[in-house]
């Protein structure tokens, strides 16, 4: 990369096609230098050029001259072969090669900058009191810690001091736009990075970020869009005129269509399009599609918000200092509305408009409606619903993340330790309520909701019934890896002495609580220095999820059938296959029937606008196909004949494993296949 | 228990979960279409049938009895 000075001649030369500078003197080039792709160009300050002899691709199968052309320069360093088009005002930047810039206002780093990082967001509390630095690295997980752990001012404090010295390391009066950049059209870019194979395209106003993509998973900034102070990572996409001001965008976003959001933090895969968003940690696959939706001070993951969706966080008293959680996989209906504070369970659906303040969070899966003003909760409802099961099947094939690092930290599946923790107690509650409520009464409140007397004792017993399909889950996952011979090997150790330990859903992460509490000591005891270990922590948990999960598994079966994990019999194991294969097609049957609901008379209404019943049934037929057709349909009545298989070759494997004495060994290190 | 008694019960129960006439209870009407019920009351009349008859139903069978002769079938089934 050896530069020179621009020789006498050339100088001339470039004068001669309308270029000028504060001084020659300092404007460096590389050879090979072609002088003619250099015209009306101003240079002030210190500016390198690099090689500008071969085209650039503008657009599949157009090409033009690299070059700089009508454009401005101060203190600039320009890469190879780039093409620079009517850049009035370009200041302090290292530009990439192969990058293309076309009428562009200002490009500019105005003073020294950290390009976004360290910049606090008022999340969750709009009022304060949880601010979120964000960084280009910044994970679900990370952020989750910094937000929620608040009780630990330990653990803020040396975040925070990590997140301070990475700052740092950003810090400078020079900004950088990647390699193959594609910047067009767009008024002013104000200290802002962008990393390589970026697209700019109209873009109207953007300040103080970083868009931090790769050859991979591109970033794409579109029409329109104004954006001070935030972060933007890798595949993710902004368009459509959307407002952000204090907001984090991690990987394999889609913002559009007027989206406006502030003091917000949204992690992988998530999507908002018309809204609005307040002080929001939009945890992953958290999707807004809807005008009228105002999300406020909420901390959510894998949430759907229907259409006018509102909260509020403010009570006219001390400030907007309210604040609430809706749990992962949770959903708000059309034009409901939620008064923080308040906490929904675990992939819940709310329905109405809720002016008390309650806490559903025990009961996940459940239905929370309203009635005369009142709120009620339908504990269990939705673990039969078809939606549930057809939400938790999209996700993993939506994760859009295609760079070679995926930041956020993602569990996906449906029932796991942290729900199936829920629903033991959840059963166990409902059945308790159930024994002591009084007869005469239609409903009982229990922490600030109405539950319907008589549906205590049922919703206790569809808990029951999905606790035994994750345990046969858990059991046959484990029997098809499981490579040994014996049962005590078979067995994992599990938690003889505590019983099942609790988990926690961090942002995504489905993880032990007393793990995370390891880790979050590690931190404030500098056994952990910096973001990488924090991050490599972090990444060990979620590995381990399989492995800690079974140990859950077999501990919470332990517990239920009232025998330490290494007593359990082959017998006991048996009588799991088959109270799984029983409650599993029970379930899938009862799902079934839901969709049936989809293709009843009542949802013919609207077909055949211009016919008769005839007409009717024929258009439905058109549009919507037969229920024994439809995909999804046909895909529960295949996993109904696998059910079939499985516990078929599960209770052949139970009979395979040699009976040794059982007592006589136990060791944690159980035997599974790796992956 | 004698099916006559069974319906009336029935009868009774729905009568009260769905705000309905009691008199206005067809033999043959649907819960849903006919009654009425959403899903949310659908999952109260099992637990009220279930309370009422002092039955614990299996409850891919409680959510297969779609109308009052159905649900007469399937309770008087668990009774006998």
């Amino acid at each position: 990369m050896k530069y020179r000075n621009i020789t006498r001649k050339e100088v001339l030369a470039l004068e001669k096609q309308g270029c000028t500078a504060e001084s020659w003197e300092t404007v460096y080039v590389r050879d090979p230098f072609v002088l003619d792709r250099v015209r009306h160009v101003r240079f002030s300050g210190v500016n390198s050029i690099g090689v500008l002899n071969q085209d650039v691709q503008i657009t599949p199968g157009r090409s033009e001259p690299s070059g700089l052309y009508c454009s401005s320069f101060h203190n600039c360093s320009i890469g190879d072969h780039v093409r620079i088009t009517h850049l009035l005002d370009c200041s302090c930047y290292t530009i990439g090669s192969h990058t293309v810039i076309h009428n562009v206002g200002t490009l500019a780093v105005q003073e020294e900058s950290t390009f976004g990082n360290g910049t606090g967001l008022d999340v969750l509390n709009e009022a304060g009191g949880r601010v979120l630095k964000m960084y280009d690295r910044l994970t679900a997980q990370i952020a989750y810690l910094l937000v929620v752990y608040r009780h630990r001012p330990g653990l803020i404090a040396k975040l925070d001091e990590m997140i301070g010295r990475y700052t740092e390391g950003k810090r400078s009066r020079i900004g950088t736009i990647g390699p193959f950049n594609r910047i067009t059209d767009t008024s002013q870019i104000i200290n802002v990075n962008t990393g390589p194979f970026t697209e700019i395209s109209g873009a109207l106003h953007l300040e103080n970020g970083t868009i931090a993509g790769c050859e991979e998973d591109p970033v794409l900034i579109g029409p329109g869009v104004e954006a001070k102070n935030f972060i933007i990572l890798s595949g993710t996409r902004v368009e459509g005129s959307v407002m952000l001001q204090s907001c984090f965008l991690g990987q394999g976003i889609r913002m559009g269509k007027q989206y406006s959001a502030e003091n917000s933090a949204f992690f992988a895969n998530c999507e908002g399009f018309h809204g609005e968003a307040v002080s929001l940690f939009a945890g992953p696959y958290t999707v807004t599609h809807h005008k009228s939706t105002l999300l406020i001070a909420g901390l959510l993951s894998f949430y759907n918000a229907g259409s006018g969706t509102n909260q509020s966080n403010h009570m006219y008293k001390l400030g907007p200092v309210h604040q609430g959680i809706l749990e992962r996989g949770s959903k708000t209906g059309s034009f409901s509305y939620l008064l923080w504070p308040c906490r929904i369970g675990a992939f819940s659906v709310v329905i109405g408009k809720h002016y008390t303040n309650f806490d559903a969070s025990e009961f996940p899966f459940s239905y929370i409606s309203e009635e005369d003003g009142k709120s009620y909760l339908t504990p269990a409802m939705n673990l039969f619903t078809v939606g549930t099961r057809r939400d938790s099947r999209k996700w993993p094939d939506r994760d859009r993340r295609k760079g070679p690092e995926k930041l956020d930290l993602i569990h996906f599946p449906l029932f796991n330790p942290y729900v199936a923790d829920k629903m033991v107690h959840a059963a166990e509650t409902l059945r308790k309520l159930s024994e002591q409520a009084d007869k005469a009464r239609d409903f009982i409140v229990y922490k600030g909701i109405r539950i319907k007397r008589l549906l205590l004792k049922t919703c206790s017993q569809y808990y029951e019934m999905a606790i035994k399909i994750y345990l046969g889950e858990g059991l046959i996952s484990s029997l098809f890896r499981f490579v040994g011979s014996s049962l005590s090997v078979f067995l994992p150790a599990g938690e003889p002495e505590s019983g099942p330990v609790a988990w926690c859903d961090a942002a995504g992460l489905l993880v032990r609580s007393d793990e995370i509490e390891r880790l979050v000591h590690a931190v404030e005891n500098d056994e952990i220095k910096d973001l990488e270990g924090v991050e490599k922590k972090l990444g060990e948990l979620y590995s381990a999820y399989e492995k800690e999960e079974q140990a859950w598994c077999f501990s919470l079966l332990g517990k239920r059938l009232g025998k330490e994990v290494r007593q359990i019999t082959r017998e006991d194991l048996k009588q799991i296959v088959r109270d799984w294969k029983e409650n599993a097609v029970k379930l899938n049957n009862m799902i079934l029937k839901d969709a049936l609901k989809e293709f009843d008379e009542s949802t013919k209404i609207g077909f055949g606008a211009d016919g008769d019943v005839t007409v009717r049934d024929a258009d439905f037929l058109a549009v919507r196909g037969t229920f024994d057709k439809d995909k999804f349909v046909m895909g529960l009545r295949q996993e109904c004949q696998e059910f079939e298989r499985k516990a078929a070759e599960a209770l052949e494997k139970i009979e395979q494993i040699k009976d040794p004495p059982l007592h006589c060994h136990h060791s944690r290190e159980y035997a599974v296949q790796p992956g | 228990m004698e099916k006559i008694e069974v319906r009336s019960r029935i009868k009774k129960v729905i009568s009260k979960v769905l705000s309905v006439d009691e008199q206005a209870i067809a033999e043959n009407a649907n819960f849903v279409f006919d009654l009425g019920a959403d899903s949310q009351q659908s999952l109260e009349l099992v637990a009220a049938f279930q309370e009422e008859f002092n039955i614990t139903m299996d409850e891919d069978k409680a959510f297969s009895a779609q109308t009052v002769s159905q649900a007469v079938d399937v309770i008087s089934g668990y009774l006998n």
